[in-house]
């Protein structure tokens, strides 16, 4: 089979021990190329070890680890050359200026045309002033370094821990965009995180990690279909719902009842036909809805059971 | 290679202000120390009694035997010069070496650095020849203000090849202790605990080879004092045998250096340090 048919990263069995403390147990799971995988998880996950031992940084206590084609441990260099790393923790020696340290990783790297040309056009995305000295960058701005260097040499891997830690939020949509655009230039992202509207936003599937094993691997758009929609509406004046009809209605329950039924909230799984149809019956004056379902998955796998809104009756 | 050179270039580059800062003062000392000799030379009538009536001890930390040889102009180099500077470079050295990686792991630089098309063996080795170049230019500087200091001086004649013998010397030392001290960072949890560590040995070898000219029980123990294998007198002629020692143990650090950097995990920032049991909360 030739490295271009297989997955980008393949990892195995991979367990990471400091002492008596297992930061990874044994986790499984591959990355196809082309695709933006999410790699969800709090602070602690084990998130950062595993991407560590992706370039070699850390050498896992067992398993196995492909990335890129190659055994990390055997052919680091092999494997950071084909990637791009965006570290949570991004740490710089700070007596030198932005644009000597981008020349210094350009030079790592090669030092292609090509790669001092797109450095210099990301640089001007991101807004960064090249002639400042890293110490007195803001932490925004580090970053930024950060960002110009793992997208300079166009990888075929980029692996992004916390890409938008401490950044703007103009900023962290230009990095969403980049991301975006690498993946139709052909690249794979790697994408860790515990932001879940950005994973939600970029990522085509998701694993979840929790206390170093991965809880669960799955498309998003199959993740968030299983969570449901919180729908909130407030009527012009008070109403008297019918109980009956409502209870008829599958999938839907009332979470919520205030203002003397002024205000209902809903949850809804699955087809919303039947609660706006019930709710053209009354005088409604907002109405608004929110999918929580990535977030709903995983808080589900942290709390160790749903986050079911409990019903209420109305008296 | 060619991260190898990146990182030898660039490394080089970072400690321009180290060379500058321990070369520039060691400079001034050889150009200051050396016209002394002339007042010295001028009082030996008077000073010579007042050595010879110094306890064997006291004078161990002057030269010992040879602290008379104070009143010819090598001796004079070798006792107010040349004794005090494999202790300075040492523990420039210990400080140095120590840092080479350790310092840049603690504050999170080199992991980012290794996530380049970078080998660590390219970064042990990149950094250590940048590491001894400094060296070797803090030393040039050092041996280029003594020369000066010798021009002043009225009574020293030395050409300038014949006062750089003893700095060859100087370097097998600092070599020594760079990669002790580079070993030891490898080794124990944290750099400050590694700098201390090799610091410790520079100042104990330092006297123990001292206590040794006095003392002759001390003797056999100096054998294993680096310091002893240091060549005060090397510019009446450089001995083979302790610089080959001297430099062997240093590539035996290297090895056990390089060993531990391959195999370790790079840590990242904050990691470190020393926990004492009863200090701990």
């Amino acid at each position: 089979m030739s490295k271009d048919s297989q997955p980008i990263i393949r990892v195995n069995n991979l367990t990471k021990s400091y002492g008596g403390f297992q930061a990874l147990r044994g986790i499984d799971f591959e990355v196809q190329r082309g695709e933006v995988f999410g790699f969800l998880g709090p602070n602690g996950a084990g998130k950062t070890t595993a991407i560590r031992c992706m370039l070699d940084l850390i050498r896992p206590s067992s398993g196995s680890l492909l990335v890129t084609g190659y055994d990390p441990q055997r052919n680091p260099v092999a494997v950071r050359a084909r990637c791009g790393y965006l570290p949570g923790e991004l740490r710089f020696d700070e007596n030198i200026t932005v644009s000597a340290a981008l020349h210094f990783f350009q030079q790592l790297r090669g030092a292609t045309a090509a790669c001092r040309r797109r450095a210099a056009v990301l640089s001007d995305r991101l807004e960064l002033d090249t002639a400042s000295r890293i110490k007195n960058l803001s932490k925004g701005n580090k970053q930024k370094i950060g960002i110009v260097s793992a997208f300079m040499h166009e990888p075929e891997l980029l692996l992004l821990d916390e890409p938008t830690s401490g950044l703007d939020p103009l900023v962290q949509q230009t990095v969403m965009d980049l991301v975006a655009e690498v993946q139709q230039g052909g690249a794979t992202v790697f994408f860790s995180s515990h932001v879940l509207s950005e994973v939600q936003a970029v990522a085509g599937r998701v694993a979840i990690i929790r206390d170093g094993s991965i809880v669960e691997v799955s498309e998003t758009s199959a993740l968030s279909a299983r969570g449901k929609v919180e729908v909130r509406v407030r009527f012009a004046c008070p109403v008297a719902p019918e109980k009956a009809k409502l209870s008829e209605l599958t999938g839907v329950t009332l979470i919520a009842s205030e203002d003397d039924c002024r205000f209902l909230e809903f949850t809804v799984s699955g087809n919303m036909d039947g609660l706006v149809k019930w709710l053209a019956a009354y005088p409604v004056a907002t109405l608004e809805t929110r999918q929580c379902g990535l977030e709903q998955v995983f808080h589900a796998h942290y709390s160790g059971k749903e986050k079911k809104a409990s019903a209420i009756s109305l008296s | 290679m060619r991260s190898f050179w990146t990182i030898f270039r660039f490394s080089s580059w970072r400690l321009r202000w180290t060379v500058l800062g321990w070369g520039i003062p060691l400079m001034l000392l050889g150009m200051i120390t050396t016209p002394f000799y002339d007042l010295v030379a001028e009082n030996e009538r008077q000073l010579r009694p007042v050595i010879q009536g110094l306890k064997p001890l006291v004078k161990s930390f002057i030269g010992g035997e040879q602290a008379e040889d104070l009143f010819t102009p090598q001796g004079f180099l070798a006792l107010r010069y040349f004794a005090f500077l494999p202790v300075i470079l040492g523990i420039f050295a210990s400080v140095v070496g120590s840092g080479m990686l350790a310092s840049d792991e603690e504050r999170g630089i080199l992991d980012f650095l290794l996530s380049h098309p970078a080998g660590r063996s390219s970064v042990f080795l990149g950094r250590l020849a940048a590491t001894f170049l400094t060296m070797v230019a803090i030393l040039l500087l050092a041996w280029f203000g003594l020369w000066l200091g010798v021009l002043r001086a009225d009574s020293l004649h030395f050409p300038p090849g014949q006062i750089l013998l003893p700095y060859i010397s100087v370097l097998a030392v600092g070599a020594f202790f760079l990669t002790l001290s580079l070993a030891l960072s490898m080794t124990m949890p944290s750099r400050v605990t590694a700098a201390m560590t090799a610091g410790f040995i520079v100042l104990a070898s330092e006297i123990l080879t001292n206590l040794a000219k006095a003392i002759m029980e001390l003797k056999l123990a100096a054998r294993f004092s680096p310091l002893t294998y240091f060549q005060t007198n090397a510019m009446s002629g450089l001995e083979i045998k302790p610089l080959i020692g001297l430099l062997a143990f240093a590539i035996i650090w290297t090895v056990l250096a390089w060993l531990g950097f391959q195999r370790r995990d790079i840590r990242v920032a904050g990691d470190g340090g020393w926990k004492l049991p009863f200090l701990s909360r």
